[in-house]
């Protein structure tokens, strides 16, 4: 009888005293309901040993006594709970979603002889966004619960202004891929899906700056003016990159080296931007140069030269196209998890907090 | 009408029967037993099962010009403070955080559905994600009692009323009352923090605010805290420019391919 520790769902037996839960709240149910407001929170796995904290607290909280005062080091903001499924996300978003835009500007510049990078682009995208929703919803608390995303239309909320973005570039995207199956009367409308996906690409791949730029990280807020910039470039780069990948025509492939050389050229400037943004706090910038964020970061610094330093190497080959697509996609997966993981490092020193607020404050916002 | 806090920290006598209260009102969950060293603070941080939390200040310097032989023991009781601009629910996208008819911050635990950005939005780090159920909990400002006319729970069990519930205009009164008279004491350090708009913009006031005897940080508390959808706001201007940016590029690039011989 002393197994149960379910979410208080019964008395372990029944007599005066003895109902009471297993589950970390030791409510009577004999006598109470379990009818509170958290009264349905899931039990935290409950330990009767006593936890020690065996680390020494060497700093005392006291302003008076240390310049840069905290409370026992404890970190101030609650470190982001999300998990590697948001930076794979934030690249798989920006392939699907510039690789649609590049789609839609070959299909209105050049219909006919990029026709296959055309098709190509679309289920690049509609592939793209079905992973993209499996990633989000892999990350939920309760995945069940992903339709609540559309719920509401909240303009303040980038995830919300997101989550419709995805929808409809997701929409767009599959009706360009599938309208090449249907009857002729239908092609209009599957071009015009086409320069929607396109459009709604640009939405997908640069919100997701604007939504890590509104959160309390400090690395993240500070850098508030090149996030999207840097996810949009960083996009580009991807995209054109992952194309690199495909067999396509000679101006097809010139197009796509192009786009993915301009691409690492804006996104390595970006890089550098806003790492120069960060450091105006030098303890802001801290997760950028140390830490395995640190790390990812400057192998992203030396993925995109690498990868400019082969397109620009002369001669075509098959060879030169796929290192240069690996460079280039591995900078750009180096970019989005470097940039995740700094802002996980970033809250957890509250001291980035503390001088970002201290330093900047006389500063307009 | 909009209800608070004001917790003034010089009454509290770290009892931690706010903490108690709230529990068992509630019916949070245990969190384990923790010993962490850091003075009679075991609970460390507010989080998902921990809606209030008293910290404990061991201070190497007096208070005012009493005598208390060079020490000073600083307690406090935080909870969320129900910002009148509240980052989470500015950022929650399913409308599962809302306001209430109290003027609290509210998450409705049948809707949310445990995309955690809330979490990254606060700038005080209250809200938490419960990792086994995957939902995020705060304080509710005791919404259920405040709904039959009681006060919360915490503000109810206080022994010392260094947690007063009420109107929040009549709290900043009493508030401004009470540092005038700690002034008067020689407890020359009392102030308030985030009594309203113009002492705190970043939020424009914070509905559960406190009376501090030490620098914001002493206390694991921002010194100047602002709703992230400030920053968010610029963000998109960005955005906006980069697309248009990476629009010209994509044109470009067709262009010159579409020149290149076969």
């Amino acid at each position: 009888m002393t197994e149960q520790n379910s979410r208080g769902s019964g008395p372990k037996s029944i007599g005066f005293l003895t109902g009471d839960t297993d589950d970390g709240r030791n409510i009577d149910t004999t006598l109470g309901t379990l009818s509170g407001e958290a009264a349905s929170q899931a039990t935290l796995a409950t330990k009767h040993d006593v936890v020690l904290h065996s680390k020494a607290f060497p700093y005392v909280p006291s302003s008076q006594s240390q310049a840069s005062p905290s409370y026992y080091n404890q970190p101030l903001l609650k470190q982001p709970v999300w998990i590697w499924s948001i930076p794979a996300y934030f690249y798989v978003g920006g392939v699907a979603g510039v690789g649609a835009t590049l789609g839609a500007a070959a299909q209105l510049m050049a219909p006919k002889s990029m026709r296959s990078l055309v098709i190509r682009s679309r289920w690049v995208a509609i592939i793209g966004g079905v992973i993209s929703s499996g990633l989000l919803i892999h990350d939920l608390g309760r995945p069940a619960r992903f339709l609540n995303m559309l719920r509401v239309f909240r303009v303040s909320s980038p995830m919300s202004m997101g989550s419709w973005i995805l929808s409809a570039f997701s929409s767009a995207a599959g009706a360009a891929a599938l309208a090449p199956f249907g009857p002729k009367l239908l092609q209009p409308l599957g071009e015009a899906a086409g320069v929607l996906a396109g459009l709604f690409g640009l939405g997908l791949s640069g919100y997701t700056g604007v939504l890590i730029s509104q959160t309390a990280v400090p690395v993240w807020q500070e850098s508030y003016r090149t996030n999207p910039i840097l996810f949009l470039a960083s996009g580009a780069a991807a995209a054109g990159s992952f194309f690199e990948f495909f067999r396509l025509n000679a101006r097809e492939s010139h197009a796509v080296e192009r786009f993915a050389l301009m691409g690492k050229f804006l996104e390595f400037a970006a890089l550098l931007v806003l790492q120069a943004e960060a450091r105006r706090v030098s303890r802001v910038a801290r997760p950028l140069e140390e830490g395995f964020s640190g790390f990812l970061w400057r192998a992203a610094k030396l993925a995109i030269i690498a990868g400019i330093a082969v397109s620009v190497l002369p001669g075509k080959s098959r060879a030169k196209s796929v290192v240069s697509g690996v460079l280039g996609s591995a900078a750009s997966l180096f970019v989005r998890f470097g940039v995740f993981y700094a802002g996980k490092a970033s809250a957890r020193d509250p001291r980035a907090s503390f001088e970002q607020q201290r330093q900047l404050s006389g500063r307009p916002r | 009408m909009a209800n608070g806090f004001f917790t003034d920290t010089t009454l509290c006598i770290g009892c931690k029967a706010c903490e108690v209260a709230c529990k068992q009102w509630n019916q949070l969950p245990d969190d384990g037993y923790h010993f962490t060293g850091m003075s009679y603070d075991n609970t460390m941080a507010l989080g998902s099962s921990t809606w209030r939390h008293v910290s404990f200040i061991e201070r190497p310097a007096p208070i005012g010009d009493a005598d208390t032989g060079g020490l000073a023991w600083l307690m406090a009781s935080d909870v969320c403070k129900h910002c009148a601009r509240a980052g989470c629910l500015e950022n929650c996208p399913t409308g599962a955080i809302i306001r209430t008819e109290f003027g609290s911050v509210y998450v409705q635990p049948d809707v949310c559905n445990g995309c955690g950005y809330c979490v990254s939005g606060c700038p005080f780090g209250v809200i938490d994600r419960n990792h086994e159920d995957g939902r995020a909990w705060k304080c509710t400002l005791c919404y259920d009692r405040q709904k039959d006319g009681m006060q919360p729970a915490c503000a109810k069990a206080c022994p010392t009323a260094s947690i007063q519930f009420g109107e929040i205009n009549d709290l900043r009164h009493r508030a401004r009352e009470r540092v005038d008279k700690l002034h008067e004491l020689g407890v020359k350090e009392a102030y308030l923090y985030g009594e309203d708009a113009a002492s705190q913009p970043g939020t424009e006031g914070l509905n559960a605010f406190f009376l501090l005897l030490d620098k914001p940080e002493v206390y694991n508390l921002p010194p100047h805290p602002e709703v992230p959808t400030h920053k968010g706001k610029k963000s998109w201007i960005s955005a906006g420019l980069a697309a248009i940016g990476v629009t010209a590029l994509a044109f470009a690039s067709v262009m010159l391919g579409n020149s290149a011989r076969e």
